[in-house]
């Protein structure tokens, strides 16, 4: 009797574990289909195409291997596109890791009106990035604009100063308007994440007899890492084009990397190279967040 | 009984014979086409289109920078950005390499194309792709206020004579940076490089492709020491490094910053008379371009109207590029700040007086040349890309006039070759 009870639960569980995975299947079905039509065919077409050459102004479309490839490392506007990209990263990255801890754990503070103070935080994310730049365009002008006004008034020597003519006031210029953007974002998410963190631990540190910044150090940013991961600004530090473009055009004193892919594909018509190019800046600004997930990842697990 | 229905058949046979003449003189009555151009255009082109020809227009209107890259990808990707559009003459050797428009020699009559002058631009291996419909040329603008209040009767027919007067009138206080010359890495810097070698005496290339501005005694080479030159000596705003041609003119001439636009455009004339729109009213005229020898050269950079081969309604938009182009709406369209590229509406426009500058114009429009005397190359994209970066970094001390022109000689011979 035993024995056939447990056949009988055997072929029920048996029964519910099929239907399971095939509402499972059914279910992720809708945007696999999407993925696969919007970004792994996109995805595998474009790097059957970078091996071609692309070029409407030239017949056919040969394959070419990996010349696209080739040519990047002795092009001296694509190496040059890549160093600005590069310091951007470095400078946007960091900047907004440190502001966005700095500025979520100052308006943890806030006791009254936070919502407030959120909201006028937020403003520069919700922005477009064209209307930033637009902004800042007019706050760097050298004549009417308002840093020249401000700097003037403290009796420094900056009327009329071109901040573009130099190219490194040009790409910090650049640079902060991104940052300007892209910080709230971290600040909203770790503060988020901070506030998550369960009030009986820092009451247990107290007890213990921690100061402040021993417990930011062993309670705070251990458990905000994940937000920090999720809110890194690699990716978008790579993809920097809008308030490059805006404010500095083409410069190569400024271009990233995305400008001369444009350049190269709508201006050149180069589309394989343009493609080449692109694929490039996917794997590379993949790399280097797999290496910041992974280690939040290894370092949050519960296991 | 009977005349009554004798009549009230006539009347119905006649209803239906109007609409049937007017069909006979409007053939493609009830089509609709689109036309894309850059902005702004009159309010009043599709309306008045349609009711010359029966054919409903959806006219778009973009930023002209904006223009290229909307063409680029929908003819890359087989579909027609729209039936009509805009067609500049420096995209003519790349749209023609990449055959994307549709030959018009066999469609527009000959006496059109022979009155269009600057038509031989969009000309590639005998195809006519494009009718020139704005006739784009550089003049020089000068604010005739600001050089009457320095003192100056003349004006400049030669280089040194407008650096002189331009040296006037910043000693006398008139304005700070008398020149407007844009130095962005910008298309407006390269145009302006370009006039300055024409009116050095020379040009860009021989015959061969080889490239004539890297020695220090050619005409290129003088027309960028010369723009370093205003530069260092005050008569050009250091700012300049970040405006394109389109700020030089609406931020700094239109307000009477500047006394002299180095490459101007007969197009803003008007704007330059409308009190609404500028602050200088009144005081602007055209001038011949002043030239090192003091005979003036210029070049053209019209832009035209052509049509996809994959719109699907080529006979509406060969009737659209028609009309467009015709001597009776060149004329109307010039209140809109559009120049006539027809030889006869210009004439007859400063005939009536209704031209401003029109002396200088005419004088000008005679000795407009192409600036590629081949045509405009594939290439002409990346040349110009490298002309306004060089421009832009010897503006900004980063790097020396020689090692400029040499990098520009470079990136044109690596373009050649690609």
């Amino acid at each position: 009797m035993t024995a056939v009870a447990a056949m009988a639960s055997e072929r029920k569980r048996g029964a519910g574990g099929n239907t399971d995975a095939f509402l499972g299947v059914l279910l992720i079905t809708p945007i696999v289909l999407v993925m696969a039509a919007l970004v792994f065919f996109p995805l595998i077409d474009t790097v059957w195409d970078s091996l071609h050459r692309i070029n409407p102004m030239q017949p056919g479309t040969p394959f070419i291997g990996l010349a696209n490839y080739a040519n990047m490392l002795t092009d001296g506007d694509v190496n040059a596109s890549w160093i600005n990209t590069l310091i951007y990263v470095v400078i946007a990255v960091t900047v907004e890791t440190v502001a966005g801890v700095t500025g979520a754990a100052l308006i943890n503070q806030v006791k009254i009106g936070r919502q407030w103070v959120l909201a006028a935080v937020i403003l520069p994310w919700a922005l477009p990035g064209v209307v930033n730049a637009t902004i800042w365009l007019w706050i760097y002008q050298p004549g009417a604009g308002l840093l020249n006004g401000i700097l003037t008034a403290f009796g420094l020597p900056f009327e009329n100063h071109v901040w573009f003519n130099d190219r490194t006031s040009a790409i910090i210029a650049v640079v902060t308007v991104h940052i300007w953007r892209m910080l709230p974002l971290t600040i909203v998410i770790v503060l988020a994440a901070m506030q998550s963190i369960p009030g009986e631990l820092y009451e247990a540190a107290r007890i213990d007899g921690a100061s402040r910044t021993s417990m930011f150090g062993s309670i705070t940013l251990p458990l905000i890492r994940s937000a920090i991961a999720m809110t890194n600004g690699t990716v978008a530090a790579f993809n920097f084009f809008d308030e490059a473009w805006v404010l500095a055009g083409p410069s190569l004193d400024t271009r990233p990397i995305l400008i001369q892919i444009y350049l190269e594909a709508f201006q050149n018509l180069h589309f394989s190279y343009g493609m080449a190019l692109s694929l490039v800046v996917t794997i590379v600004s993949l790399l280097v967040s797999l290496v910041y997930v992974v280690r939040v990842y290894r370092n949050t697990r519960l296991d | 009984m009977r005349g009554l229905f004798l009549t009230s058949v006539a009347f119905a046979a006649l209803a239906l014979a109007v609409p049937a003449l007017a069909d006979d003189a409007k053939p493609l009555a009830g089509k609709s086409i689109t036309v894309l151009l850059p902005s702004p255009q009159g309010a009043t082109i599709a309306a008045d289109f349609e009711k010359d020809t029966g054919i409903h227009v959806d006219l778009q209107t973009l930023s002209w920078d904006d223009i290229r890259p909307k063409l680029v990808t929908a003819l890359l990707a087989g579909t027609a950005p729209a039936d009509v559009t805009e067609f500049d003459w420096s995209w003519t050797g790349q749209f023609n390499a990449a055959g994307w428009y549709l030959p018009l020699q066999d469609v527009i009559d000959k006496d059109t194309v022979a009155d269009i002058g600057v038509a031989k631009i969009f000309t590639v291996d005998g195809n006519l792709l494009g009718i020139p419909y704005t006739n784009d040329f550089r003049v020089m603008l000068v604010n005739k206020k600001q050089f009457a209040d320095a003192g100056i009767t003349k004006m400049p027919t030669t280089l040194d004579e407008l650096i002189a007067d331009a040296k006037q009138i910043k000693a006398k206080g008139i304005v700070q940076y008398p020149i407007g010359l844009p130095l962005s890495p910008t298309e407006g810097a390269s145009t302006s490089w370009y006039l300055l070698t024409k009116a050095e005496g020379g040009d860009l290339f021989d015959k061969d492709w080889k490239p004539l501005f890297t020695t220090p005694d050619s005409a290129g080479y003088k027309a960028m020491a010369l723009e370093l030159q205003m530069l260092k000596d005050g008569l050009v705003d250091p700012a300049s490094t970040g405006l394109k041609d389109s700020q030089i003119n609406d931020t700094m001439f239109a307000k009477g910053l500047t006394s002299i636009m180095i490459s101007g455009e007969p197009g803003r004339l008007g704007q330059f008379a409308d009190p609404k729109q500028s602050s200088v009213a009144g005081q602007v005229e055209a001038i011949v371009v002043p030239t090192a020898s003091g005979v003036t050269r210029s070049y053209g950079l019209p832009e035209a109207l052509g049509i996809p081969k994959v719109s699907q309604n080529q006979e509406a938009a060969i009737a659209f590029v028609k009309w467009f182009t015709t001597k009776q709406f060149q004329e109307a369209n010039y209140a809109n700040g559009v120049l006539p590229t027809r030889t006869s509406a210009l004439a007859d426009l400063a005939a009536s007086g209704k031209l401003l500058s029109g002396d200088a114009l005419v004088a000008q429009a005679k000795t407009v040349e192409p600036l590629f005397a081949q045509g405009t190359p594939t290439w002409y994209p990346q040349f110009s890309s490298a002309v306004n970066t060089a421009i832009n970094a010897v503006a900004k001390g980063q790097i020396t006039v020689d090692v400029a022109m040499k990098n520009i000689a470079d990136a044109s011979q690596k373009a050649m070759s690609q």
